[in-house]
């Protein structure tokens, strides 16, 4: 098997997924300053464009504080293991369809593990230990605090998100992403992709949900409620590492993105491609397209639900997670059941 | 005696008939508003401030002129006498300028007191106001601002009934009427002052207090006058630990309401004076250098032991208080064993009168005295000590505060002393020849007690702080400045010098030469006091209090440690 | 505890409908999605420069008149100031006023801009100027100076018109 081939992918997926967490930094400041009627970073560079280029050199000078009772060896490990589990739950991501390019055919993913679906389950729900663990070797109340929030908050969500889940499986009869994805590229009495937020309205929402709850974003960021927890974990944190944390939440949000549209939104489907005549090569590029619209239109969508929607209480969290949404799950797996022997 | 019983706002009261409602009121606590009246003066009646209601008489009639009479009904707070009180304020107020802001007297005047509480609170006069002169040096040390009097009449009756003289009168009719001194005289007699204190406006203000500080701006601290044997109870007004400021305090057996100018003008500028000791010095190669503490000590306790006991001469102070000298006399007489200890007399034959002045002019004579400062038997008196270091049997000599050398006769020998240490608050006569300058806190700066004249006991309290005490800690009145002000912030935040408490000196001394004094606060050193000396059986800083106590009367044969 | 002067209101219990969530949660996304588009406040500051209104309370300055402050040093801004930001030492002068600051300082790292001073004053003799732009790097260069703090009544007239005018 060719290396250069994955190795290839790999630097492209790092290289787009890492400017894009630039980008979206910058994103989020300006739509958050729209909402709020302001103007949000314009300064640096047209429009403010170069402004992530400014954090990040400012986040690389300042000064990298360790506190003297931490244990310094996790303190330096917690925001690695957070970036990576964040950037490789990319490698199963499909997205695009298989492309004939140089004389052959090139997968657009760069694993394509049978059992992709579980791999996706086993990383996201590794990234919390990036977090608990740095609540755990700062030596802070507040960072510990945080970190215990964060590790109670994905036992609760991480159960309805996999059995969210278990409805696409159903549906797909497959763990492979790539399948899962071709499979939505059907239509529901010929005018409707079927796509499964349409065959599964009620798992994408705990899905959804769940997945919120699983990147630690407003609603669900309690492991770093400021007004309680100072900084939550990385309230000892500064320099890159706490810039390792940043760039991991923001990486989090791409793959929940990716995630989301691979198993609800039709993945890579261009819907109504194949009635174009385009030829082979611009469909596959249409499709990775495509992908990419509804990847940044669902992260367009976290930023404004994180605009909108106040912090729940620590209370309410646990109600919605083991009353509502663990329920709600159960319920649209029976439903899914019902349907398919119907 | 006979009394009556009358009823004042529903009390009954019983009172001696020969009293006026005023000052029964005020015996019981009823307040009574007053300009004009005052407790030590005649009454005048021409305020017309304490009118109040008497049942069966016709007329309102003034409190401070009425005397009670059996069976008297008096109304104070009723709706006439407000309404009677609202048109004499605003009578008061017609011509009185509403110069309150440039007003020395603002914060402490008795018609600004009573506009507020007395007053309806605003003005229906709209015609020009009488103007008058102002800014008239009506004495040395008394300003006058004409537009501003009431015509009260107190500094007039002030000036002949207490100080004894005739220099103030009231000039024209209605309201041009005006205070002025009569021809070719002066307000300048040695009590002139007082007319200030009494002024209820600010008509008469205090020259030498003009415009430095408003009186809200200062901390309050009662304590005892310098000047003379008398020892006045008076009040240090202090802001930015600069003394600015003395007024007497009422201690009806002492000084009544009054002080002299002398005590009020003199006796507190050298606290903040440019030739303050400001740490402790030693003479090197004739020049006085500050040194820290430990080597001065160090000088002194060396010097003092190389010298035979016979050689050695201390004088006390009347200046300085009792525990400065019981602890000094202990030093003499139990460390360095001389018997040659006495201390000198300011007495000016003559320069006293009557009324408050003595002609003792130190404020603790009878206290250094009476706590055991006199030549032990065999040994030298004052004179015979200068005689002594004439003749140069006394070769070292140890003095507390004071200027000795402007003594006559004693600035001559004091070059023939081999070491001369003296505690010196300020650079005098006396420190020109010394070889040790131990830096002494003043007056303003300890905790204490002096016996008066009259044998009285009465406290000293620290008003200034030192580097070594803190205003917060060690229980110094705080003004608002100073209970706020941060450590980085520039006001409250006067000089401090590096003076120590005389006793405290000389314990430190005698420590370095073998001995131990154990005392961490003046009032210990006062409590040992009333162990060893007869004369102060059974009396504490608690019962010396803020008015002093009196000593026992002379002991047959005074018990000295 | 249900006292005479307050009215405890019950918050009704919410609809099924409202705790649903979802519904509320897209009309509060319609909320603000539509606000993206509404016209912005900011002030571009170092470009553009924020002219306050009359009523704005800058830092405090000392009011001169023919060449002399107004102000007579009665300390009543300096006892009321609830910063202790004002201290103030009065002097004698041959003016008809008797009375003038020999020394008025200002510690503008400890004045709030509450305006205290101004309203206390009886001379109207120290105002609240329309400057705001106040930065310091170093401490002392906070304390502001009779130097500093004497601004001619030209410059702060709109201040002396609002004040007349809201007296």
């Amino acid at each position: 098997m060719n290396i250069i081939e994955p190795l290839v992918k790999i630097a492209l997926i790092l290289l787009i997924n890492l400017t894009t967490v630039a980008y979206l930094v910058y994103t989020e400041r300006r739509v958050s300053a729209f909402i709020q009627n302001r103007v949000g970073p314009n300064r640096v560079g047209p429009m403010g464009l170069l402004q992530p280029v400014a954090d990040i050199v400012k986040l690389f000078f300042k000064e990298d504080i360790v506190p003297t009772a931490a244990n310094k060896f996790v303190h330096s490990l917690a925001p690695l293991i957070s970036l990576i589990v964040a950037l490789s739950t990319f490698a199963v991501i499909p997205f695009g369809n298989t492309i004939h390019l140089f004389g052959r055919d090139i997968k657009l993913m760069i694993a394509d593990v049978n059992v992709g679906l579980l791999y996706l389950l086993a990383l996201s729900s590794l990234g919390v230990y990036g977090i608990t663990l740095s609540g755990w070797s700062s030596n802070n109340k507040y960072s510990l605090l945080g970190g215990l929030r964060s590790s109670a908050q994905m036992i609760s969500y991480e159960l309805s998100m996999g059995l969210s889940i278990i409805g696409v499986l159903m549906i797909a009869g497959s763990l492979q992403l790539d399948k899962i994805v071709v499979h939505q590229g059907n239509y529901l009495g010929g005018f409707l992709p079927a796509w499964n937020i349409f065959l599964q309205p009620l798992g994408f929402i705990t899905f959804v949900v769940a997945y919120f709850a699983e990147t630690n974003r407003l609603p669900f960021d309690l492991p770093e409620a400021e007004p309680e927890l100072v900084g939550g974990y990385h309230t000892e944190y500064s320099g890159m590492k706490f810039g390792l944390f940043f760039l991991a939440e923001y990486a989090n949000m791409i793959t929940a993105s990716a995630v989301i549209t691979t198993l609800y939104l039709g993945g890579w489907q261009f819907p109504f491609i194949e009635n174009f005549g385009f030829s082979p090569l611009a469909v596959s590029l249409l499709q990775v397209a495509a992908f990419g619209v509804k990847v940044a239109l669902v992260l367009l969508f976290f930023i404004i639900v994180r605009w909108t929607i106040p912090r729940f209480r620590y209370d309410q969290l646990m109600n919605l997670g083991w009353k509502v949404m663990l329920p709600l799950a159960v319920l649209n797996i029976i439903i899914t059941g019902f349907f398919i022997l119907v | 005696m006979p009394t009556v019983k009358i009823t004042i706002d529903g009390t009954q009261i019983e009172a001696d008939n020969k009293r006026t409602i005023i000052e029964v009121a005020r015996e019981h606590g009823i307040k009574i508003p007053h300009f004009c009246w005052h407790p030590k003066l005649s009454v005048s009646g021409n305020c017309r401030m304490c009118l109040v209601e008497i049942e069966k008489m016709p007329k309102l009639a003034i409190a401070c002129s009425t005397q009670v009479a059996d069976g008297m009904v008096v109304h104070t707070k009723n709706e006439r006498v407000v309404h009677a009180r609202n048109a004499v304020m605003e009578f008061l107020l017609i011509n009185h300028p509403l110069d309150c802001p440039i007003c020395d007297e603002a914060g402490e005047c008795k018609l600004q007191d009573y506009t507020y509480k007395y007053s309806t609170g605003y003005s229906r006069f709209d015609e020009d106001k009488v103007h008058k002169p102002k800014r008239i040096q009506l004495g040395p040390h008394v300003m006058f601002d004409a537009e501003r009097c009431i015509l009260c009449s107190r500094c007039v009756r002030f000036c002949d009934e207490i100080a004894g003289v005739h220099q103030l009168q009231f000039i024209q009719r209605g309201d041009h009427t005006e205070l002025t001194t009569f021809p070719g005289e002066k307000l300048d007699n040695p009590y002139s002052m007082n007319v200030v204190d009494i002024c209820p406006v600010g008509a008469l203000t205090n020259a030498d207090f003009r415009f430095k500080a408003r009186v809200w701006e200062m901390s309050f601290t009662d304590t005892i006058c310098q000047g003379c044997a008398r020892g006045c109870n008076i009040e240090v007004g202090v802001r930015n630990n600069e003394t600015l400021r003395l007024t007497p305090r009422r201690n009806d057996d002492v000084n009544g309401y009054w002080m002299c100018d002398h005590g009020r003008l003199d006796t507190f500028k050298f606290v903040n004076a440019e030739n303050r000791i400001k740490a402790p010095m030693i003479r090197k190669d004739g020049v006085l250098v500050e040194v820290g503490w430990d080597e001065a000590i160090a000088r002194v306790a060396s010097e003092l032991k190389s010298f035979k006991k016979s050689e050695v001469a201390a004088l006390g102070s009347p200046f300085a208080t009792n525990e400065d000298n019981h602890i000094f006399q202990r030093f003499v007489k139990e460390v360095l064993g001389t018997k040659n200890v006495d201390f000198v007399r300011h007495i000016v034959e003559g320069d006293e009168d009557n009324i408050l002045l003595r002609s003792d002019k130190t404020p603790n004579s009878i206290g250094a005295a009476e706590v055991g400062v006199a030549p032990v038997e065999g040994g030298m008196s004052f004179d015979a000590i200068i005689e002594g270091i004439h003749e140069g049997k006394i070769k070292a000599l140890y003095a507390l505060e004071d200027d000795v050398a402007a003594v006559p006769g004693v600035a001559e020998v004091l070059p023939k002393l081999e070491f001369f240490a003296v505690h010196a608050a300020n650079e005098n006569s006396t420190t020109r020849y010394a070889d040790v300058v131990l830096a002494a806190a003043t007056f303003a700066e300890k905790n204490g007690t002096m016996v008066n004249f009259q044998r009285r006991v009465q406290r000293l309290r620290p008003a200034v702080t030192t580097l070594e005490l803190d205003r917060a800690m060690d229980g110094f009145e705080m003004s608002r400045w100073d209970k706020f002000a941060a450590h980085n912030d520039k006001w409250g935040k006067g000089p401090r010098r590096d003076a120590r408490a005389s006793w405290k000196i000389v314990a430190s001394i005698a420590a370095a030469m073998g001995t131990k004094f154990k005392y961490n606060s003046a009032d210990e050193v006062f409590n040992e006091i009333a162990q060893r000396v007869e004369s102060f059986k059974g009396l504490s800083y608690l019962k010396v209090g803020k008015k002093g106590a009196p000593l026992k009367a002379k002991a047959m044969a005074p018990v000295h440690a | 505890m249900n006292s005479e002067r307050s009215t405890i209101i019950r918050k009704k219990d919410l609809s099924l409908w409202e705790r649903m969530y979802i519904p509320e949660i897209v009309k509060g996304m319609k909320l603000t999605i539509r606000q993206m588009f509404a016209p912005t406040f900011t002030t571009q500051y170092p470009d553009e420069r924020f002219q306050p209104p009359a009523s704005f309370r800058g830092r405090p300055v000392l009011v001169e008149e023919n060449g002399v402050e107004r102000c007579v040093a009665c300390g009543l801004c300096s006892r009321v100031c609830p910063a202790l930001a004002i201290e103030v030492q009065a002097g004698e002068t041959e003016l008809g006023k008797e009375r003038y600051p020999e020394k008025f300082e200002i510690n503008m790292i400890r004045c709030i801009f509450c305006g205290f001073c101004e309203e206390v004053c009886p001379e109207e003799a120290i105002i609240m100027s329309q400057e705001y732009e106040l930065a310091f790097t170093k401490p002392q260069d906070a304390l502001f100076g009779k130097d500093k703090l004497v601004v001619p009544i030209e410059k702060v007239q709109t201040r002396l018109n609002f004040l007349r005018a809201n007296r």
